[in-house]
């Protein structure tokens, strides 16, 4: 039997002054391991979905379950738990300028309290792990915007979350080094990590020939296994 | 908890917004050292009013042995005691009254004057030569005819001392300065409060960018407050040693070196009074600094 490691039970978003709900009955199941892609035009829901998934919103009605968590029901105090259990990688990188790689990917340790030990060695095996073995010193504006994703996935990686999400990751990348990007998600998502991506990139998504979910206006309007980005294929 | 984050953090944080830190300790230091005042001169109040009596009080010098006064023919006998007191507790002037012996009077001159002036073979007074004295507190300030002619001229009452007219102008003042000098501390309190306001916004404005990652990766709230927190206590203890020395300094150059010299017929506070205006200013301090970071650490750092 499978397990989800994300459950969305005809879940409704709406925010107060808005009359059109940015999720409206949204039911999505996703696996442990599974690699999504969620799409669809902007203002249609993704972002939402993410945040309700990240706990940084409760649905207006409905049920979310996130690494077997009701998050309605989740007191505030266990949400930082809850998100250990989720690494996140956003399209502008969200890097700390003043902190080198190792330090930046180290900070995510850091500040949920790791051993010095345990940091010593996470940090290095995930820094090679994304291809950036021999970079650790470098600050992030000496890198290219490639590689500051990659310091970024990393951070979201190293403390070995069940649950990857990734905002647009390659929004703001070129086509050769997104590809790059994305087989660096692909080998995560081989080690058993769910991914959950929204984006805009077709051409990604067409090639990648994984799960897809298109949100429209807030609605689940398909899901489909092996999809491409747009309806007609 | 690995806390060598928190603790650069709050050196940075230190560094970073020294100036924002530097009004909060001065304000701080301000607004203690009035609030200290304002309990010093609480305290010095009631050492005078348990000294003399308050403004409610008029006593009533009974004979000793070799009284001065003409009418007395000698010490007061208990029936006068009694006759006095039965005056005394009739009156509807009267809400109470306490007998003062003479060794209570005497242990009150010694400690104005010094105990040492009354110790050894040719002391300056022995409570012998003190009276016993009826103290009477009044229901009304200024209802005071009734019992004083009422008493006055009794068999055994040696005189009446009214010092009510002499006390209020000193009241008057030390009241005025206290009430002075805790409206100010109020408005600085509050000054106060606004700016540990105000820099904990700008500390968590400067710091959003690791702020948004510590939520994002599932940092604890606490750790996430702590360095403000902490910022916040030092601060607070900063501005309290510095009102606790200025309050040191008032009692060691105004009291001790000036007022206590010149004005010998005053009891003045001394170690314990300026121990528990420290207390009060040390629980005050902190209270000040943490208390508003605590409510704005929830409403900022919100994970």
């Amino acid at each position: 039997m499978s397990i989800n490691v994300i459950r969305f039970e005809k879940v409704t978003k709406a925010y107060p002054g808005h009359p059109q709900p940015a999720l409206d009955q949204v039911s999505v199941d996703i696996d442990k391991g599974e690699f999504v892609f969620l799409v669809g035009s902007s203002g249609s829901g993704k972002s939402t979905f993410l945040r309700l998934v990240t706990r940084e919103y409760r649905p207006t009605s409905g049920r979310v379950y996130v690494a077997g968590k009701e998050i309605n029901r989740l007191a505030n105090w266990k949400v930082p738990r809850l998100r250990r259990e989720i690494g996140a990688v956003f399209q502008d990188f969200r890097l700390l300028p003043n902190k080198t790689v190792t330090e930046n990917v180290a900070f995510a340790l850091q500040v949920i309290g790791r051993s010095r030990a345990d940091i010593k060695t996470l940090v290095p095996e995930t820094l090679e792990l994304v291809g950036l073995d021999g970079k650790g010193d470098r600050m992030p504006d000496e890198l290219s915007g490639g590689e500051q994703q990659r310091v970024a996935v990393a951070r979201a990686f190293v403390n070995r979350p069940q649950i990857l999400i990734a905002d647009e990751p390659t929004g703001n990348l070129d086509p050769t080094t997104s590809v790059g990007i994305m087989k660096l998600l692909d080998r995560i998502n081989r080690t058993g990590t769910t991914v959950l991506m929204a984006t805009h990139d077709a051409g990604i998504v067409d090639q990648m020939r994984k799960r897809v979910i298109e949100l429209e206006h807030g609605r689940a309007v398909r899901d489909q296994a092996q999809g491409v980005y747009g309806s007609q294929a | 908890m690995q806390l060598r984050y928190v603790f650069s953090e709050l050196g940075q944080g230190l560094r970073r917004n020294l100036s924002m830190h530097l009004a909060v300790v001065l304000t701080l230091f301000v607004s203690l050292t009035l609030v200290g005042m304002g309990v010093l001169l609480n305290q010095q109040a009631n050492k005078a009013a348990d000294h003399w009596g308050n403004q409610l009080q008029i006593t009533v010098w009974l004979c000793k042995a070799d009284d001065s006064n003409a009418a007395c023919t000698g010490e007061v006998t208990d029936a006068q005691r009694d006759a006095v007191i039965a005056v005394v507790e009739e009156n509807p002037e009267v809400s109470g009254h306490h007998l003062e012996s003479r060794e209570e009077a005497f242990e009150k001159v010694k400690e104005l004057v010094g105990a040492e002036r009354f110790e050894g073979p040719n002391p300056a007074a022995t409570a012998e030569d003190m009276p016993e004295s009826i103290w009477i507190e009044l229901e009304d300030p200024d209802e005071y005819k009734g019992i004083t002619s009422a008493v006055t001229g009794l068999d055994g009452v040696s005189g009446i001392r009214d010092m009510r007219q002499t006390l209020k102008p000193i009241y008057g003042s030390i009241n005025a300065l206290q009430w002075g000098a805790l409206a100010t501390a109020g408005f600085l309190v509050i000054a106060a409060l606004l700016l540990v306001g105000n820099t904990i916004r700008l500390a968590a404005f400067a710091r959003r960018k690791e702020i948004g990652i510590m939520r994002l990766v599932g940092a604890s709230t606490l750790y996430i407050a702590l360095p403000f927190l902490l910022e916040a206590l030092v601060t607070a203890l900063v501005g309290v040693t510095l009102a606790a020395g200025a309050l040191g300094g008032f009692m060691y150059f105004g009291i001790h070196e000036r007022a206590g010299d010149a004005l010998k017929f005053m009891p003045w506070i001394g170690m314990e009074e300026y121990g528990v205006a420290v207390l009060c200013v040390a629980l005050l301090g902190p209270l000040l600094t943490i208390l508003p970071t605590l409510v704005l650490t929830r409403k900022y750092l919100k994970v």
